[in-house]
């Protein structure tokens, strides 16, 4: 205090001069320059010369009729509702408006004006609370002390020396008119160490003086979240939202010195205790589905008493997150973190198996209470609450990237009691994200309830299934290609793996998938009559199929069979066709560099003989289908007999798929027709065959954005320059 | 890469091992388990569904068990529910425990009311434990919870109401399943109530937040009703089971009761002439009971020529006990406490989510 008052001019002009030249930092240089210069030619600034009025004046000195006292305060006041003060000039005028040097009048008059323009220095509170405790001051000017206090609490520049006075700050809790401010701000001081039993204590026995008061819950139920064994309380949802503003008095100057000031700083005391959003549905008899809210548990609150621990609950933000990773303490219920991202991320860290196990157990419990036993209130389906429950739990396994145990063991069991419609996208979501199956129950689990749906539903939801099992395929994929980079990184920590599975496990486990999808989608087509749609989603599979390799590191490559292949390339839109042709080259690259390693290495892993007969055989077919215009002959895939062929009365039946006649090119070839020769009435569309249109028809097919196409000519298909019309057939991997 | 392809790994069993491979190792449990699974609507678990039981025998629970005790669970009718396994909870601590939960109902019935936890108040809570029911050593012994009001101008030695009561209890339950927990977690899957259904909310609550656990009411199906029925008559040349009535509702517009008592002798006489299609004595098999409980739908179509087994069995009671699917249960008689607990006991595990 002494201290404050031996304020020497020089400290002052000082101060405040940094203070200008860092709040005029953003503004014109040459206007500092001149203010600087003014600022020189005067004797001395009056708001310094004010201050230090007010650090030296006597105690007793009249008010009425003081001029002196008068001018420095109007320009003190009008500093600070303009411009906010100086932290200097804060403690200066706190101190002498709670020392009472010229009565409460003064106080109050100053408390009114005592807009920070950076920050408070704590000093100044922590000294402005020890004249609190000389107890000379009106109660009404200590309210307003104490709502000066709240308003500027998050602008005070640092709080642990308020801390460190929590007792004294304490013992103004049993002055009635006090206390509300007494408890706002205890809450914002208050730390574990703070609670203490004699302080339980003491505020229960003012519950029970002056009632339920939400400002005693409200500080109490923040002693709950450190200490769950010594005070327990229910609160009621009206008293959720937290303590009031007490900032009505300085709000419009603060906002305006804030905004003039680039609003830097926010005073906006804004503290919510219900992280929980009360969902405004109808009351539910059971409410599993109902995210518990986060609290801090009994249980190991007592017994660690000693170690610093820090509840989920206080936890806010992420910069937190990491100055308490060591100390962090998981709530009582796990299900609430599902609700908190920042949760969350530490879960995803602190790998405890028994945090898990408690999640899983909750989870399990809601899914299988809502959708399997039914115990609720009847029917599950219409409830939005489901819906908003599934979206979350969806979006928290692809926050974690990884689906939860719970999810898949109930996903195995609704499967077989799904109707295909319930829930839809959320279901196969959920079901795209189970980690891999092994190949001795996958059929049991997943193919069998799965094919039921799937032959029995409609176009859509066909579609929808592949989908899911394309992304499903992929998360496999990724989750081998992440697990077997780190296994490789480190031999000894191979339990590392996301299945904890043999490479031959996981691959027989990736077959049996990609060979599901083939009869789902060879009987799929069949049903649906080829529809253009479906087809699309199954070639979006294949597409993952093809680079398995390449892409993902893993030695497996699969065709696709016969009723997806040719119902591809027979497709009538030439999106499929070109589709089809760049799985194929995809395939190619895929074979063709497994075969290299294979033979660099000697290692041996086998893609079998028969891989590449099939992919051979079905490149015959393509290249001589669609380019050499050779079809139905003896010793190819389709034979038909020729007789047949005859009665058909097709003109040259194996042309009918080349480039030209094939279905999903027609429109081309009729486009590229016209193009040639503009002014040919009568169509002939074998004189595109020959000579320089021959070369030019592919070129334009491509400049038509058929990439793959063109991937696959260019890749499997020697063309010669100019002289030979049919094209030969390019070279392949062989197997021999 | 090239290594990898060569070398086959073998499967990692470390207990130790992280998390990620954790929760794969958990779904590989329940796809072990699924080969036994029997997919029927409704009741679909990763547990295996019994299909034969050891013959009950009369033993004198008193031996193991405080008499007293016994006597607080017998003749009572409970109304059931499961709960899944809980975290560390310690039967070391029932005694804070018995605070926590007073101060818990006394301010959760008083919304905004901050309560002291260990002091006096309204309500107060024994947590006891009721040593030797448990059957094996995975077994978690059981425990009991009284909740006695205060009557606010009693005398001073006025006994202490009890308005409450409920217990915790695991009786052989399945090894496998238990032996799959870590060790911070307990399991007593069964918990049987008995008093206002909001003292049971509010101790349920209680034991969600303290426990992180979830509870979920347990009914008991025909077949388990069937089987419950069998025990019984089973029984009764050792103990006089005095009757035997079964409670059907038939599915007709409305809906029709038929409640069928058949004379305890009788009953035994037709269990017993299906008794002896089994050859060995211990062990009864669910065909043994679906034959005992089709003996006595035939019996009751030739008579009235109603088929039974068009409806559902909705209660069964001799004067052993008498048990409702809804999950109500009565043990009247304490001999075979351990065999209908077991029962009941697979029938909570079976609800657990993994």
């Amino acid at each position: 205090m002494a201290k404050a008052s031996n304020l020497t001019r020089t400290d002052l002009d000082s101060s405040f001069e940094s203070y200008l030249s860092v709040s005029s930092r953003t503004s014109n240089r040459s206007l500092r320059v001149a203010e600087k210069e003014r600022r020189k030619s005067q004797t001395g600034d009056p708001f310094v010369l004010a201050l230090k009025y007010f650090s030296e004046v006597e105690a007793g000195t009249p008010c009425s009729g003081n001029d002196v006292l008068e001018r420095n305060l109007v320009l003190v006041e009008r500093v600070g509702l303009s411009r906010g003060l100086p932290p200097e000039a804060i403690s200066v005028m706190l101190d002498y408006a709670m020392s009472l040097r010229m009565g409460g009048v003064m106080c109050v008059r100053v408390l009114k004006f005592l807009i920070p323009a950076t920050v408070v220095p704590q000093e100044a509170v922590v000294r402005a609370v020890s004249w609190l405790c000389v107890g000379k001051i009106a109660i009404s000017t200590q309210v307003l002390f104490l709502r000066w206090v709240l308003t500027v609490f998050d602008m005070i520049d640092s709080k642990d020396h308020l801390r460190a006075i929590y007792g004294f700050i304490f013992s103004f809790v049993t002055e009635e008119s006090l206390s509300p401010y007494i408890c706002h701000l205890l809450y914002l001081l208050t730390r574990r160490e703070s609670v203490r039993p004699f302080r339980v204590r003491k505020l229960l026995d003012l519950q029970t003086k002056m009632g339920r008061q939400p400002f005693l819950l409200l500080l109490l139920s923040l002693y709950k979240v450190f200490y769950p064994e010594l005070v327990t309380l229910a609160l009621p949802s009206r008293m959720r939202s937290g303590f009031k503003n007490h900032n009505s008095t300085w709000k419009v100057a603060l906002s305006a010195v804030q905004k003039r000031n680039n609003g830097q700083v926010s005073s906006d005391i804004s503290l919510t205790l219900g992280l929980k959003d009360k969902t405004n549905s109808r009351k539910r008899k059971f409410h599993h589905l109902e995210l518990p809210s986060l609290s801090s548990s009994i249980q190991s609150n007592s017994s660690s008493r000693s170690r610093k621990v820090f509840p989920l609950e206080q936890l806010h933000s992420f910069p937190q997150l990491l100055d308490n990773l060591h100390c962090i303490e998981l709530p009582s219920q796990m299900g609430s973190l599902l609700g908190s991202s920042l949760a969350l991320c530490y879960l995803d860290y602190v790998q405890d198996d028994s945090a898990f196990l408690r999640l899983n157990f909750w989870l399990g419990h809601a899914l299988h209470e809502e959708f399997l036993f039914c115990s609720g209130d009847g029917g599950s389906g219409s409830s939005s609450e489901a819906l908003h429950f599934l979206n979350r739990l969806l979006s928290t396994q692809h926050f974690l990237q990884e689906g939860f145990s719970s999810t898949e063991g109930f996903l195995y069991k609704f499967l077989n009691v799904w109707d295909g419609s319930l829930l839809r996208p959320q279901i196969l979501g959920l079901l795209s994200d189970i980690p891999v199956v092994p190949s001795s129950c996958i059929s049991q689990l997943l193919f069998e309830p799965l094919m039921q749906l799937f032959f029995t539903s409609t176009l859509f939801f066909k579609c929808s299934v592949i989908d899911c099992l394309n992304s499903m395929l992929l998360k496999w994929l990724t989750w081998h290609s992440v697990y077997a980079l780190e296994d490789g990184l480190d031999i000894s920590l191979n339990s590392h793996t996301p299945m904890n599975m043999t490479l031959s496990g996981f691959m027989d486990s990736v077959m049996e998938l990609v060979r599901f999808v083939g009869r789902l989608a060879t009987v799929g087509l069949q049903l649906e009559g080829c529809h253009s749609l479906l087809l699309s989603f199954i070639l979006d599979f294949y597409e993952t199929v093809c680079d398995m390799f390449l892409k993902y590191g893993l030695p497996l490559v699969v065709m696709p069979p016969v009723g997806v292949f040719y119902p591809a390339l027979f497709a009538t839109d030439p999106v499929s066709v070109d589709r089809l042709g760049y799985i194929m080259y995809r395939y190619k690259k895929n074979l063709t560099s497994a075969k290299c390693q294979q033979q660099e290495t000697k290692q041996a892993f086998h893609i079998s003989r028969q891989t590449y007969q099939e992919f051979n055989h079905y490149l015959l077919f393509m290249v001589s289908c669609l380019w050499n215009s050779k079809m139905f002959l003896p010793g190819m895939a389709i034979e038909v007999d020729q007789e047949l062929l005859a009665l058909s009365k097709v003109p040259e039946p194996w042309t009918s798929f080349d480039l030209i006649h094939h279905p999903a090119f027609l429109g081309c070839a009729l486009d590229f027709h016209h193009k040639c020769w503009p002014e040919r009435k009568d169509i002939d569309l074998n004189s595109i065959k020959a000579g320089k249109q021959w070369d030019w028809y592919p070129e334009f097919l491509f400049s038509q954005g058929f990439q793959g196409l063109q991937q696959f000519v260019q890749s499997s298909i020697n063309r010669r320059s100019a002289a030979g019309i049919n094209g030969q057939r390019g070279s392949q991997p062989t197997n021999r | 890469m090239e290594e990898r392809n060569s070398t086959e790994k073998t499967p990692c069993n470390n207990a130790l091992a992280q998390r990620r491979s954790k929760s794969y190792r958990q779904s590989m449990r329940s796809c072990v388990e699924a080969t036994h699974l029997a997919y029927t609507s409704g009741l679909l678990t990763a547990l295996r569904i019994p299909r034969s039981r050891k013959a009950p025998k009369s033993r004198d629970i008193t031996k193991q068990v405080d008499p007293d005790q016994v006597a607080l669970l017998v003749k009572k009718e409970w109304q059931l529910s499961y709960v899944t396994p809980f975290y560390q909870f310690r039967h070391t601590q029932l005694k804070s425990y018995s605070k926590q939960l007073s101060a818990f109902i006394v301010s959760e019935k008083q919304q905004g009311l901050a309560i002291e936890v260990g002091q006096e108040l309204g309500f107060k809570v024994n947590f006891s434990v009721v040593l030797g029911l448990a059957e094996t050593d995975k077994d978690a012994e059981t425990v009991f919870i009284q909740i006695l009001s205060k009557q606010a101008f009693a005398a001073k030695d006025d006994a202490q109401k009890v308005v409450w009561s409920g217990w915790l209890t695991c009786v052989n339950g399945d090894l496998d399943y238990l032996r799959s927990l870590p060790l911070e977690f307990v399991s007593l899957p069964l918990f049987c109530t008995r008093g206002p259904e909001s003292l049971t909310v509010l101790v349920k609550s209680w034991f969600e937040k303290t426990f992180d656990c979830c509870f979920g009411p347990l009914g008991i199906n025909s077949t388990n009703l069937q089987w419950l029925a069998s025990l019984w008559t089973g029984c009764h040349p050792t103990i006089n089971i005095q009757y035997l009535k079964l409670v059907w509702t038939l599915p007709t517009l409305p809906p029709m009761d038929v409640t069928y008592t058949v004379h305890p002798q009788d009953a035994w006489e037709l269990w017993d002439s299906m008794r002896q299609v089994d050859t060995t004595e211990d062990s009864i098999s669910i065909d043994e009971v679906t034959g005992f409980i089709k003996g006595l739908q035939s019996h009751f179509f030739r008579h009235f020529r109603i088929d039974l087994s068009a409806g559902s069995l909705m209660q069964i009671s001799t004067a052993l006990g008498s048990s409702h699917h809804s999950g109500k249960i009565k043990i009247a008689s304490p001999n075979y406490i351990p065999t209908i607990l077991q029962l009941l006991t697979e029938c909570a595990l079976l609800k657990m989510p993994i």
